[in-house]
C-alpha cells in the first residue's frame, strides 16, 4: 500500500489533511479527509442566558459570523415562541444579503478564480489572487476590495459590528434604519448588482469560453451523484434567510420538505473513528456508506444543491442566470462539483438584487423593531443557509431561559461525506500508475474540495500563512519515494 | 456613513477570546489599552494610538488596517518544540518565503498586503508582529491553558516593553 499525504490544505479554513492511499499498482485505493474539530462550544453555551447566545456564536467562526448570528437569533425566537416583526425580518435579511455578497465575492476572486483565470496547473507562486489581478487588471482588484468594504460597512451599520454582530434580540433587532441610511444602502446595493453581473461576465468570458475548462467542469473527475439540500420560500424559490428545507433526490424528485423544528426527523449524524467531524445523512434513507446514487443517504448542501432543490430564483437577473446555467448543463439536477462556482455566482447576483429590493422597501425604516416576548422559554430551532450549506442551531432552556443543551450542525459538516467522496473521485481520476504526482495534480485534487468553500475553524487569524502543502509518496512499507512540497 | 478619524498607529489583537490560548492577542490588547489609557493621563505628549481586536484574516485584516502608518499585530502562534509563553518578534519580511501561499477563506495576510499596495490602498509602511507561543487553541474556554496562564504576568510585561520599543523607533 502506498500513501500520498497532502497536508495541510491550502486556501482552506483551519488546518486540514488529505490522506491518499495507493495500491501496489499505483492506483488510488482510498482517500481520507481530516480536520481537527474545535471542542466544547455547545458546553460553553450551557448555563448562559439564551438571549446572549446569538452574540457568542459569532465567535465560532471568523468567516461566517453573520450566519451563526442569524441561525442563533432565529433559534432564540423559537425558544421564546415569538415571531419577529415584519421590519425586523427585513432588516435581518438586508444584513444577511450584504454578508453573502461579502463572502461570495471573496470566494470567487480569491479561491475559485486562481484555478481558472491563472490555470489549474499554473505555477503556485502565481496561482492566487495576485495572479488573478495580473491577468484581469488591477482595476478589478480595486473594485473587489471596494465592493467588499461596502458590504462590510452595511453589515457593521445594521449588525453593530462587522464581525461580532449584536443585531438580533428575541422577536426582533436592536436598532432600525433611518431614511438617510436606507437611501445610502440603496445606492450601494445598485453597485452590488452591477458588480455581480460583471463577475458573471468574467466567468463567462474566462471559464465558459475556454473549452478545456468547460471540459474539466463537465467531464473531469469532479461529478458526484448525490441528493441536494437547500432552503426554499413558499414558492420553492431559493431563500437564504427563511423557509423550509427541501431535499431532492439524485433525479430531482422531492425527498422531503421540512420546517426547522422537524430537522431531527430527516437528518442524522454518523461518527467515523478516523474523523473528528461527524457525517450527517438523510435519516429516512439511512447510512449506506460513502456511496453515490439514490439509495445513498449522503447529500450535498452547497450553492449548487440550493439551486437544484429550488424551482427558481426570486429576483429577475438571478432567474435568467439560473435558467441559463441549467440549460447549458443539461437540466436539473446538476451533479458537476465544479459547477458550484457557477451556482455561487448566480447566488451572488440574487443576494445583490435582494439587497437592493430590501433597501428600496421604504417600510424597512418603520419603527416596529421588536415583537413583545410573552411566552415561557423552552426549546427552539433556527435554520438559515450559510454560504457553505444549511446551518442549524438548536437550543434547549429551563423556564428561566438558561441554556441546558445546544446542538449545531454547521454548513460544511453537511458536506463532510461528500467532500471525502469528491476527493476520492478526483484522486482516482488524476493519479494513475506511472504518472508523477506533481504539484499541479495535487492542486487539481484540492480543487474538488475548494469548490465546497469549506470552513472548519474559527481560527482564521494566523498571520503568516505558513501552511505549505506537502505530498509524500510512500511505498508499501511506508518509505518516502517522492516528496512534492509547496512553500 | 460616518467615518471615524484614525490615529497614525494601530495595535491589533488577533484571535478568538473564547478559544483558550487562541485569544491571547486580544487579551493583551485589552490590557495594553488600559495601560496606555492610564499612562496618557500622566503624559500629555504621548502619541494617540488606536486599539482593535479581530478574529479575521486576509482581506478583512487589510480592510481593518487601511489608512494607518504603523500597525502592531499581536497573535498566538504554535511552533514545533516552542516553549509555552515565549514571545517572538517578527516583521512581514520574516515570511517572505510564504508570500505566494494562500491561507484562509480568502487570501493570506501577505497576499492581502500586496494586493492593497498594487491597488493603491494606503497600506502601513511599518508593520510589527508579536507572536506568543500557545498550547491550546481547539477548546472553547474563557481561560488560558495552565502553561500559558502561569506565564501571563511575564508575557504582559514582555509585550508592553516590545510595544514601547516599536513606538519609539
Amino acid at each position: 500500500m502506498k500513501r500520498v499525504t497532502i497536508d495541510p490544505i491550502t486556501r482552506l479554513e483551519g488546518h486540514g489533511k488529505i490522506e491518499i492511499f495507493l495500491t501496489d499498482d499505483g492506483e488510488v485505493d482510498n482517500v481520507y479527509f481530516q480536520v481537527p474539530e474545535l471542542r466544547g462550544f455547545e458546553k460553553f453555551c450551557e448555563g448562559r442566558p439564551v438571549e446572549e447566545v446569538p452574540t457568542i456564536v459569532t465567535k465560532i467562526c471568523g468567516v461566517c459570523p453573520g450566519c451563526h448570528h442569524m441561525a442563533s437569533g432565529k433559534a432564540v425566537d423559537a425558544v421564546f415562541g415569538v415571531e419577529p416583526t415584519a421590519t425586523a425580518k427585513k432588516l435581518r435579511e438586508l444584513f444577511y444579503m450584504a454578508h453573502f455578497v461579502h463572502s461570495h465575492i471573496a470566494h470567487f476572486y480569491a479561491l475559485a478564480a486562481p484555478d481558472f483565470v491563472v490555470g489549474p496547473t499554473a505555477n503556485p507562486a502565481e496561482r492566487n489572487v495576485l495572479g488573478v489581478i495580473a491577468k484581469v487588471g488591477v482595476e478589478i482588484g480595486t473594485e473587489v476590495l471596494k465592493q467588499r468594504r461596502i458590504a462590510q460597512e452595511i453589515q457593521a451599520l445594521l449588525g453593530g459590528h462587522q464581525t461580532h454582530v449584536v443585531m438580533n434580540v428575541p422577536g426582533g433587532v436592536r436598532k432600525g434604519l433611518t431614511e438617510e441610511q436606507r437611501k445610502d444602502i440603496e445606492e450601494k446595493a445598485k453597485g452590488f448588482v452591477e458588480f455581480s453581473k460583471f463577475s458573471m461576465k468574467i466567468f463567462n468570458d474566462v471559464v465558459l469560453a475556454n473549452k478545456e475548462y468547460v471540459d474539466i467542469i463537465l467531464n473531469g473527475p469532479y461529478a458526484l451523484n448525490l441528493h441536494s439540500m437547500g432552503l426554499v420560500d413558499a414558492n420553492n424559490k431559493v431563500n437564504f434567510y427563511e423557509g423550509k428545507v427541501r431535499v431532492v433526490d439524485t433525479n430531482g424528485k422531492e425527498h422531503c420538505k421540512y420546517s426547522p423544528n422537524e430537522y431531527r426527523d430527516w437528518v442524522a449524524e454518523r461518527v467515523e473513528s478516523w474523523s473528528y467531524l461527524k457525517f450527517p445523512y438523510l435519516k429516512q434513507i439511512g447510512w449506506k456508506g460513502f456511496v453515490e446514487g439514490n439509495d445513498s443517504g449522503v447529500y450535498h448542501a452547497t450553492p449548487l444543491s440550493r439551486l437544484n432543490v429550488a424551482d427558481g430564483m426570486a429576483t429577475p437577473v438571478a432567474q435568467q442566470e439560473y435558467e441559463r446555467m441549467f440549460e447549458t448543463l443539461g437540466g436539473k439536477p446538476v451533479h458537476a462539483t465544479l459547477a458550484m462556482h457557477w451556482a455561487r455566482l448566480v447566488e451572488l447576483i440574487y443576494a445583490a438584487e435582494r439587497c437592493l429590493e430590501l433597501a428600496q422597501d421604504k417600510e424597512i425604516t418603520a419603527p416596529d423593531l421588536r415583537a413583545k416576548v410573552e411566552k415561557i422559554p423552552t426549546e427552539g430551532v433556527g435554520i438559515v443557509e450559510a454560504q457553505r450549506g444549511t446551518l442549524t442551531h438548536h437550543y434547549w432552556t429551563d423556564e428561566n431561559g438558561i441554556v441546558t443543551k445546544a446542538n449545531i450542525i454547521v454548513g460544511t459538516t453537511n458536506n463532510n461525506a461528500a467532500i471525502c467522496m469528491s476527493l476520492k473521485k478526483a484522486a482516482q481520476g488524476l493519479i494513475k500508475k506511472g504518472v508523477e504526482v506533481n504539484e499541479g495534480i495535487c492542486n487539481m485534487i484540492e480543487m474538488a474540495f475548494r469548490a465546497y468553500d469549506p470552513c472548519f475553524s474559527c481560527a482564521t487569524h494566523r498571520l503568516p500563512g505558513t501552511m505549505p502543502m506537502i505530498v509524500n509518496i510512500n511505498d508499501k512499507d511506508g518509505n518516502v519515494m517522492q516528496t512534492v512540497k509547496r512553500d | 456613513m460616518m467615518t471615524l478619524k484614525k490615529n497614525k498607529t494601530l495595535i491589533v489583537g488577533v484571535g478568538n477570546d473564547i478559544l483558550s490560548d487562541d485569544g491571547i492577542g486580544i487579551k493583551l490588547v485589552w490590557d495594553l489599552e488600559s495601560c496606555f489609557a492610564k499612562a496618557s493621563q500622566d503624559r500629555e505628549t504621548m502619541q494617540p494610538i488606536d486599539f482593535k481586536t479581530a478574529a479575521l484574516g486576509g482581506l478583512e485584516l487589510l480592510e481593518l488596517i487601511q489608512g494607518y502608518e504603523h500597525v502592531i499585530f499581536i497573535d498566538a502562534i504554535k511552533t514545533e518544540g516552542g516553549v509555552p509563553g515565549a514571545v517572538y518578534e517578527m516583521t512581514t519580511d520574516d515570511f517572505k518565503e510564504t508570500h505566494h501561499l494562500s491561507h484562509v477563506h480568502d487570501v493570506s495576510f501577505l497576499q492581502a498586503l500586496e494586493l492593497g499596495r498594487r491597488t493603491g490602498m494606503k497600506v502601513a509602511s511599518k508593520i510589527n508582529i508579536i507572536a506568543i507561543e500557545i498550547v491550546e487553541d481547539l477548546l472553547f474556554s474563557d481561560d488560558f491553558s495552565p502553561e500559558v496562564a502561569a506565564k501571563w504576568p511575564e508575557i504582559k510585561e514582555t509585550v508592553l516593553q516590545l510595544v514601547n520599543k516599536y513606538l519609539n523607533q
